[in-house]
């Protein structure tokens, strides 16, 4: 079935499909958005009902894997330590995700110049603080102004409470002379717009529903539906489809709700599907111009996955730390191993990012992402008496390094339920990376300490977290040359002159701090770009 | 539909004893004695995996000797490993997913929304005077473009 052709086509509407929508706007030109999943409606939030923890280990898991939903693809994981999770439906993974907010930093932007690792990218720290600013207005982010790990700038809402834990560790910084800092996030701490502020449930992963938390559900697609962007939900995208004369894309192939594949034409395509979905959608859109998927003329669609591989440290302390009030991921950050220094055998760096505790279900089965259930028996009465209520924990995030062999290809067998091919990771940790989180853990050790921790609760093994797959980068990555790099500078296709790629698989290399930020301020600087360059767009 | 009676029900239910025990100090129930079996009965009805695991342990359970002493359960443990990991993870949902359970480790009986939790923000001076310290070392970031 055919439909009525449109100006712009986005492709998912997460985090960076919206953004892109936004900025395309004024524009007048007709958008359409096309999402696997749907709206999430009122009723659907665990967290009002009582026994909202069941939740993360069913229909509510960050895990696709796990939930097999309708609208998720199943993922091949077996060859990496790593499993990407996700969000599907409009909001995209912002519906699950924790709200950090940290930016990238300077330095992130020019590895191979400063560092020789990765690659510099093709735009800069400065080029994108502007469109960090509109991004940080148009979703509501708090934080403190002033951190003198970044370049001046303020967030339009003063930070959420840091909250005990967040004081207690803060106080420990100090003590060791280390950088820290309240979190940014991307949640509010008044209220905004018609939203409410965060009332510190602690259940971010389980969907926001006092609506504080800055999924694009709540930010941008209210705005965009009402200013007449079309969003078609459970419409899931088969295939890119190319024009064998001009070598441009025409339009797609889907399957909307009644499971028949519909045929939708468009002038612009953009593809939002995130780090996984993008190359996902590239590989299954081959054809006789693009054998090896489109757009995929480099070799390099799928390449270079970077995640963000992480560990945690936890200490016990004297008093309840009352971890589980407040939101998830974020009270305070240190940037003190941020940036490289040879002495410590390793090039890049880490964050330390305070996490607080679980609820009492996660605590026992492991930690949030783990599936290691903690001793039963008489130790368990100890550990849930006398040790979880006085958790405090520091997780190290690590930057990865853009490596070919680690990749997302086609799984031979593995479908969704439309019968379109599903991803297959292929993954390893790279030795970087394993000294970097060894000496994050030895500093982490030595900060709760200095906090005042009576305990450290050592890890039995060396392994990542399993579920740490949430963000997702690098796979059709960004560049001035043809030959190394699946788009431009401003997230066109080298090979397909009317198809832009705007989520976090064009990042270059993956800093060390949550993506999100930098991904819709990428997605706002390529809307602006083709404002910009509209006249000239497909030369 | 798998319904645990009679012997194996007071068999399962020392079993959970074992896995959660109480704290008569602080009046925190057992597993067994809050009734989780029902749990594990409702959710083994969903879950064939489970059904198959908890039937496997209460079989082998019959067959060891010195009734449910956590020797006994350790040995559970040894012999059926995969089975019993999955009774323990579900006995811990059951369990902890009791609002009443949640309220003995401090965490909130009720649903987290819409009312959450009061914390209060800090006083700008508090956060002025904790970051301080680190104001004072001045910028702390490489900008090669500068
Ligand atoms: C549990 C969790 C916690 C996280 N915490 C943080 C955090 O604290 N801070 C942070 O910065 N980031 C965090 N993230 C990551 C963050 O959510 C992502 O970086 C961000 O959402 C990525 O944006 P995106 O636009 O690339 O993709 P997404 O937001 O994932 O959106 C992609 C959309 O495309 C749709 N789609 C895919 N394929 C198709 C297809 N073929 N047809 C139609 N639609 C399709 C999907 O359904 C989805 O809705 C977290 C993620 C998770 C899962
Ligand atoms: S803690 Fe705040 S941001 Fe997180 S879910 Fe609750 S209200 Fe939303």
């Amino acid at each position: 079935m055919a439909n009525e052709p449109v100006d712009v086509l986005i492709i998912g509407a997460g985090a960076s499909g919206a953004a892109i929508a936004w900025s395309l706007l004024e524009t007048r030109m007709r958008i359409l958005c096309l999402e696997q999943g749907a709206h999430l409606s009122d009723q659907d939030f665990p967290s009002r009902r009582e026994d909202y923890e069941l939740a993360r280990y069913a229909e509510f898991s960050c895990d696709p894997n796990v939930r097999q939903l309708k609208q998720d693809y199943p993922i091949n994981s077996q060859d990496s330590c790593i499993t990407p999770v996700n969000w599907n439906g409009v909001g995209g993974s912002t519906i699950n995700f924790l709200g950090h907010w940290p930016r990238m930093k300077p330095s992130d932007f020019r590895t191979r110049t400063l560092d020789g690792v990765g690659e510099d990218w093709p735009v800069d720290y400065h080029t994108l603080a502007p469109f960090y600013d509109i991004n940080d207005q148009n979703t509501g982010v708090s934080g403190l102004g002033g951190n003198p790990g970044y370049p001046e700038y303020t967030p339009p809402l003063p930070p959420i409470p840091i909250g005990k834990l967040g004081q207690t560790l803060a106080k420990g910084f100090n003590e060791m002379g280390w950088h820290w800092w309240p979190s940014d996030v991307s949640i509010l701490s008044q209220d905004r717009d018609g939203r409410q502020k965060c009332v510190n449930a602690g259940t971010c992963d389980l969907g926001c529903a006092a609506g504080a938390k800055g999924g694009t559900n709540f930010t941008y697609w209210p705005m965009l539906e009402s200013a007449g962007v079309e969003l078609r939900t459970e419409c899931r995208v088969r295939e890119i489809q190319v024009d064998e004369n001009t070598g441009f894309a025409k339009g797609v192939l889907y399957h909307g709700p009644d499971g028949q594949l519909h045929e939708q034409k468009a002038e612009l395509v953009v593809v939002a599907c995130n780090g996984v979905g993008t190359p996902r959608l590239l590989l299954n859109s081959s054809s006789k111009l693009f054998p090896d998927g489109l757009a995929n003329r480099s070799g390099m669609v799928g390449k270079n996955l970077m995640f963000h591989p992480l560990t945690g440290v936890v200490g016990v302390f004297d008093e309840p730390m009352k971890g589980h009030e407040g939101p998830m991921a974020c009270s305070i950050l240190s940037q003190e191993f941020y940036e490289s220094d040879p002495s410590r055998g390793f090039v890049r760096g880490y964050g330390l990012h305070s996490g607080r505790s679980t609820t009492p279900m996660t605590y026992a089965l492991g930690g949030y992402g783990i599936d290691n259930p903690i001793p039963w028996g008489a130790e368990h009465r100890e550990i849930m008496d006398n040790v979880y209520p006085y958790l405090a924990g520091l997780t190290v995030v690590s930057e990865d390094l853009p490596e070919e062999h680690n990749r997302v290809t086609l799984d031979p067998e593995l479908t969704d339920s439309d019968g379109i091919p599903a991803p297959k990771i292929t993954y390893r940790l790279g030795e970087n990376t394993r000294k970097m989180l060894k000496h994050g853990e030895e500093r982490a050790t030595e900060l709760l300490l200095a906090a005042g921790a009576r305990r450290i609760l050592g890890k039995s093994d060396d392994k990542v977290w399993w579920r740490a797959g949430w963000h997702q980068m690098g796979t059709c990555r960004m560049g001035d040359n043809p030959e190394t790099s699946v788009v431009n500078g401003w997230g066109r296709s080298h090979d397909v002159k009317n198809l832009f790629i705007v989520d976090g698989s064009i990042f270059v290399t993956a800093g060390a701090v949550n993506p999100t930020s930098t991904i819709q301020a990428l997605a706002l600087y390529i809307g602006d770009s083709i404002k910009t360059n509209i006249e000239t767009l497909f030369d | 539909m798998e319904n645990w009676t009679g012997r194996e029900r007071t068999q399962l239910d020392a079993i959970l004893d074992q896995l959660i025990p109480a704290n008569r100090d602080r009046n925190i129930p057992a597993a067994g004695e809050l009734g989780i079996a029902d749990f594990l009965t409702a959710e083994a009805n969903q879950n064939s995996d489970l059904c198959a695991a908890v039937s496997a342990l209460l079989a082998k359970a019959a067959k060891l000797e010195g009734g449910t002493s956590p020797d006994v359960v350790r040995q559970l443990e040894a012999a059926l490993p995969r089975e019993f990991k999955k009774l323990l993870i579900a006995t811990y949902k059951g369990y902890y997913s009791r609002p009443d359970m949640r309220a003995c480790f401090g965490v909130g009986e009720h649903p987290v929304h819409p009312e959450g939790y009061g914390v209060p923000p800090e006083p700008p001076e508090v956060i002025a005077e904790l970051t301080a310290p680190v104001r004072a070392r001045g910028p702390f970031y490489r900008d090669p473009a500068r």
